[in-house]
Parts: C-alpha cells; sequence; structure tokens
C-alpha cells in the first residue's frame, strides 16, 4: 500500500529527503561545535606540548617543582576521593533509606558545592582558617598551618567535590527501594553484610561512576584551590596552578607538557566511564 | 510457634493503621489478614516480622515477650509481594544467603549448604533453576523461590505479603494450592496478607477480617461467610446487594435471593432484566427493581435459566428479598427489611414485551 502510495504522490518522498537532510545538517553542527569547542583545544594542547620534541617534553614532567605538583595533586586526590566516597555514600543512603525531617535541607546542601563558584568555596576556608579568619588565632597559637598549606588544598578539594558520589548514588539507590536490604534482614544479615553483600553490589557502577567524575574533579580543581593554595612552587601548587604560573612565565612548552597530563586524565576519565556505562547497562538488561 | 499479638498500636503520623489489635495464632496455624488496602493488613504483619516497630502494646513468641526484639532475632521467614530477590545473586546464591550470613559459629558447611539449597529447590520443584539469575525467572518461579529463600533459615513462623499478588489468575491458583500443601508438610505457623477475599477463604485456617486498623472478625472461613458480625464483613466476605430503606441499609447475596417468572407470595417484587451474564457454571443476572429503581444481583444456576427459557433485557422477573439482613451497631438485627408498601400487589403480569 505505502508504495503504491508513493509512486503516485511524490511527496512522501520529498519528506524524506528533507528529513534526511535535516538530520545531517544537525549532526553537522553538533560535530563542528564538538571539533571547535572540544577537540581543536585537545590537539592544540598536544601540539603544543610537543611542539619543541619530545625530549623538552618530557623535562618539563619530570623537573622538580612539576613532579612536587603532580606530587601533591595525587596526595589530594588520594585523600578527597575517598573522604567523599564513604560520606557520599553514607548521605545517599541515608536520603534515600531513611525519612527524617530536613531532608531535603540535605539534598540541598550537598548541591551547594555545585552551586557556589569555586573561588567563593575557596575563600570560605580563607575566612575561616586564615590569619585573620574565625579560627585563624587559634590555629596560630597551635602552630597549625590550613590555608596556604596542604591541609588548605585537602579542605577545598573535597568540598568542591563533594556532590559528585552522593548526586551518582541518589537516584540508583532510589530506584532500588528498600526491599531487598529488608529481606536480608529477615534472613538474619548484620548491618554489614547487608552493606557489603546486598546494597553495595547494586549500586557498584553508579559509584563507580561517581567516584571517577570526582577524582576527574579533585585533579583538575582550579580556582578553589587557587585562593587557599597560596602559589608556593614546589610546595603548593597542583597541577592547575603548576601550569598557570608556567604559562605566565612565557614558558609555554612546559606549560602545555603539563597541562597534557590532566587532558590525559580526561581522556583516560571518559574512556572508563564509557566502560562503566556500558556494563552498568548490561548488567541491567542480564540482571 | 504461638504468636500472642496484645493490644497493639501503630501510627504513622497521625494516621492510625493498626489500633488497639488483640490476636491469638496457635502454634501450626494457616491464618489470613484479610481486608481492603489501608485496613492495616500489611502493618500487621510487618509488625511480626519486627520490620516494624509498635507505639503501643505487646507482642508475645512462645509467650516471651519479643515486642523490642530487632528482625534479626525473630527469626521469622517474611515472603514480599515483589519477591525482593536478590538481582545481583544467582538462585542459589539467593537461598544460600540466610545461612552464609550466619555467625561462623553457627555457619553450616559449604556442602550442608548446597544440600540443604538443593533439598529446597526440590520442595518448590525448581532444581533446574539453580545457577540462573532472577531476571530470567517467570513471576511464579520467582515467588516459589523467595519462599525456598525464607524457609531456608528454618524459621518458626511464615509471613507473607500478599504473596500472589503480583501475579496472573492462573499461577496465583496454582500457587494457592501448593502454598497450602507446603504448609501441611512443613506445618509451620504461617499469617499471610490478602485483600483478595476468595484466596482467603480458600487457603486459610483462620480468616481475620481487617478495617481500618481494626480486627472485624475472627474465624473459620465458614464462620466469616456464613456468620459475618457485621455489615462491613458482610460485604467484604462476597458479592453482595445493598438496599436502602429509612436510611438503614439491608444486605443479601446475590445467590439468597428466589426469583420466578412469575408473580407468587414469596417472589413478589417485580424487576426488570438490564443485563444477563451466562458465562460459566453461575448466571449471574443483574435487574432493577421497579418500585424503588434500586439495581441489585442474582445468581442461578444453568438448570434455573432453562427453566425461564431465553432471557433478555427489559423481560420481567419477580424476585424474593425477604431474607435481607441488617446490622446495627455491629449486631445482627432480625426485623424484615421490606415493608408491606413495598411489596408487589398488582396482579397484571407483563409479558410478552
Amino acid at each position: 500500500m505505502s508504495g503504491i502510495k508513493t509512486t503516485i504522490t511524490p511527496h512522501p518522498m520529498n519528506q524524506t529527503n528533507f528529513s534526511f537532510i535535516r538530520k545531517w545538517i544537525l549532526i553537522g553542527i553538533a560535530l563542528l561545535f564538538l571539533g571547535l569547542f572540544l577537540f581543536l583545544p585537545l590537539v592544540a594542547v598536544f601540539t603544543e606540548a610537543l611542539k619543541k620534541g619530545l625530549e623538552v617534553y618530557y623535562l618539563s614532567l619530570v623537573e622538580k617543582d612539576a613532579l612536587a605538583a603532580i606530587k601533591l595533586t595525587l596526595i589530594t586526590a588520594a585523600i578527597a576521593v575517598p573522604i567523599n566516597t564513604i560520606f557520599g555514600v553514607i548521605a545517599a543512603w541515608a536520603i534515600t533509606k531513611f525519612n527524617f525531617k530536613g531532608k531535603n535541607i540535605l539534598i540541598t546542601l550537598i548541591d551547594l558545592p555545585f552551586a557556589i563558584s569555586p573561588v567563593i568555596s575557596g575563600l570560605i576556608f580563607v575566612l575561616l582558617f586564615g590569619a585573620h579568619g574565625v579560627f585563624g588565632p587559634l590555629l596560630a597559637a597551635n602552630d597549625i598551618k590550613i590555608v596556604f598549606a596542604i591541609p588548605g588544598i585537602i579542605l577545598a578539594t573535597t568540598f568542591i567535590t563533594f556532590p559528585f558520589v552522593a548526586r551518582e548514588l541518589i537516584p540508583v539507590m532510589q530506584e532500588q527501594g528498600t526491599e531487598e536490604e529488608q529481606a536480608a534482614l529477615t534472613l538474619g544479615a548484620n548491618g554489614w553484610q547487608l552493606f557489603f553483600r546486598v546494597t553495595l553490589p547494586n549500586i557498584k557502577w553508579g559509584l563507580l561512576y561517581g567516584i571517577i567524575l570526582c577524582n576527574a574533579r579533585a585533579m583538575g580543581e582550579f580556582g578553589a584551590v587557587s585562593v587557599v593554595s597560596g602559589h608556593i612552587r614546589g610546595l603548593t601548587n597542583t597541577i592547575p596552578l603548576h601550569v598557570e604560573i608556567l604559562y605566565n612565565e612565557y614558558n609555554f612548552s612546559a606549560a602545555f607538557a603539563v597541562a597534557s597530563l590532566l587532558a590525559i586524565l580526561a581522556l583516560v576519565t571518559l574512556v572508563i566511564k564509557s566502560i562503566v556505562e556500558w556494563k552498568s547497562e548490561r548488567s541491567k538488561v542480564t540482571v | 510457634m504461638s504468636i500472642n499479638i496484645q493490644d497493639v498500636s501503630k501510627s504513622f503520623g497521625s494516621f492510625p493503621a493498626v489500633n488497639h489489635v488483640n490476636l491469638e495464632i496457635p502454634t501450626g496455624e494457616f491464618v489470613a489478614l484479610l481486608g481492603p488496602s489501608g485496613s492495616g493488613k500489611t502493618t500487621l504483619l510487618r509488625i511480626i516480622a519486627g520490620l516494624e516497630q509498635v507505639d503501643y502494646g505487646t507482642i508475645l513468641f512462645k509467650g516471651i515477650d519479643t515486642t523490642r526484639k530487632s528482625v534479626k532475632e525473630r527469626k521469622v521467614g517474611f515472603v514480599f509481594q515483589h519477591y525482593a530477590l536478590f538481582k545481583h545473586m544467582t538462585i542459589f546464591d539467593n537461598i544460600a544467603f540466610g545461612l552464609k550470613v550466619r555467625p561462623r559459629k553457627t555457619r553450616p558447611s559449604k556442602e550442608e549448604i548446597k544440600s540443604k539449597v538443593y533439598e529446597l529447590l526440590k520442595l518448590v520443584q525448581l532444581e533446574e533453576l539453580a545457577n540462573r539469575y532472577p531476571s530470567q525467572l517467570s513471576g511464579g518461579q520467582r515467588q516459589r523461590i523467595a519462599l525456598a529463600r525464607a524457609l531456608a533459615v528454618e524459621p518458626e513462623v511464615l509471613l507473607l505479603d500478599e504473596p500472589f499478588g503480583a501475579l496472573d489468575a492462573k499461577v496465583r491458583q496454582e500457587l494457592r494450592h501448593w502454598l497450602r500443601e507446603i504448609h501441611q508438610r512443613l506445618n509451620i505457623t504461617t499469617v499471610f496478607v490478602t485483600h483478595d477475599q476468595e484466596e482467603a477463604l480458600e487457603m486459610a485456617d483462620t480468616v481475620v477480617v481487617m478495617n481500618n486498623g481494626k480486627i472485624e472478625q475472627i474465624g473459620s472461613p465458614e464462620e466469616v461467610y456464613q456468620q459475618p458480625v457485621n455489615a462491613f464483613v458482610y460485604s467484604f466476605l462476597g458479592r453482595v446487594n445493598t438496599f436502602r430503606e429509612g436510611g438503614i441499609e439491608g444486605y443479601v447475596r446475590p445467590h439468597e435471593i428466589k426469583v420466578s417468572k412469575i408473580l407468587t407470595g414469596t417472589t413478589n417484587v417485580t424487576s426488570e432484566v438490564i443485563h444477563v451474564h451466562s458465562v460459566g457454571a453461575i448466571i449471574r443476572i443483574e435487574l432493577k427493581r421497579q418500585d424503588t429503581g434500586e439495581l441489585f444481583e442474582v445468581e442461578i444456576d444453568g438448570e434455573k435459566l432453562l427453566e425461564f427459557g431465553r432471557l433478555k433485557k427489559g423481560d420481567i422477573l419477580y424476585a424474593n428479598l425477604t431474607n435481607i439482613k441488617t446490622y446495627s451497631n455491629n449486631y445482627l438485627t432480625n426485623r424484615t427489611f421490606i415493608k408491606e408498601s413495598f411489596i408487589n400487589k398488582t396482579q397484571s403480569i407483563p409479558f410478552g414485551n
């Protein structure tokens, strides 16, 4: 029937032609945009980094201050990510499995770091722990340095990256409901068994996804860390801050070489993220 | 194990879900908690399991106060309406879960767990599914596995929350028989929640009818069906016709109304046929009283229908509405519901239209 129709009236044919063109125009625009704003900068980072040859690239990375920045970034992530993983799971658990007053306030609080500018987040810590801050005199009296030192950087990073794990887990856990946990309880499981044998396997992909995003942000955070760091070379510089310093000194090759590390981190994150998404989709279908 | 529920209350916010309930369940009984949604039956079951805490009252297991004991300590088997199987575990691991989470001292060996799981799979007749995942099973199979999982910990009480509610009619029918069989074989105290009166009457030894957080009646299926203590129980336990007269409601079951094609001394309320459902052994006829305009339903068997010949919409039948029951203050009142004025006295028989 439809075959006959198309031979009589050319209209449907035209329509498919039109939708074909429309489809490719839309795809073209999307690709052009991605190319201009994402792919081109990425290529630029690597070409700039390798402009003066592999040797300069390598030397820029193993230079003393660069290594210190990489080390500090790794330490920061190694502390901030586990903290946020644990608290993210606890917060998501509390929100999805229990009913209590002030639940909405808690959800809003979790989103707070997303809502405010990172620079303000950094400033909060300066105002709290800086020399003229609320706890400043107390800290100075006990010879504890937080702002312009590593603890400040870790605090700021933890604050900025707090929402990632909780935000990922809340929808996953909401979908799960509490019946499986109740069943485990009636079968005699204790709290730990309940979490590790029933809850965790159900949320593992969402959790991993949240951890990956949290880690990427922890390593790449600039604004908040910049405010609390003090930019002391070899001491309180993370990778993004080190890149800025090198760039401001017109040391472009070195700046881009170090920046390429963050770019590689981003690419690796994307690959892992895709794998995780693919796996979790599959586990949804088969299990 | 006997369960003794003494003056138990539970509210959610300002809503009293269970309101001063007393119930005694002897060892080995098969009890149905029957009621409409919101009647508190599921809450009561969850209170027995320890999944909800009571606001007031006491629960005794075997005469020992269990009110403040945790779910784990109560050692009950619980079956959920939506199965609640562990999605990421195989059927084998699902059933073995309760044994594997035991503390090392009381945990059976791997071989013992394996033989126990296969014994249970055999009981629920699904041995071949041990290595499958829950998502690969049908609803009926999942519920049988959920039961096997609950039985693995050898509970002394089995609690089932609308166990067949999510299943289609045919599977539900099969599982009812099967659950009764299992109860007979294991003789474990069993309490199940249902809103389906047929299910409750068919399966249970004792039916507990609940409404608005209170128990309306406790009795054998025959008792609650034949001698309902009040209007709610009467109308909840089967098809019922309601008639109103002077602010009083009267009830009568469709099969209790006699109808005839000719006016007699007893069948004397002129009624018009609205619809005839003639599928199955019982024929249902919807009728409209010509005096009050009230609609009601009668049930007759095929033989009676043959006697009537072909019935069609608009035909006139005469109904006997004398055994209508009325209740006041939850007591059956024996007054005759139909007043003289209602009774059709005209002798003109409007046949042939």
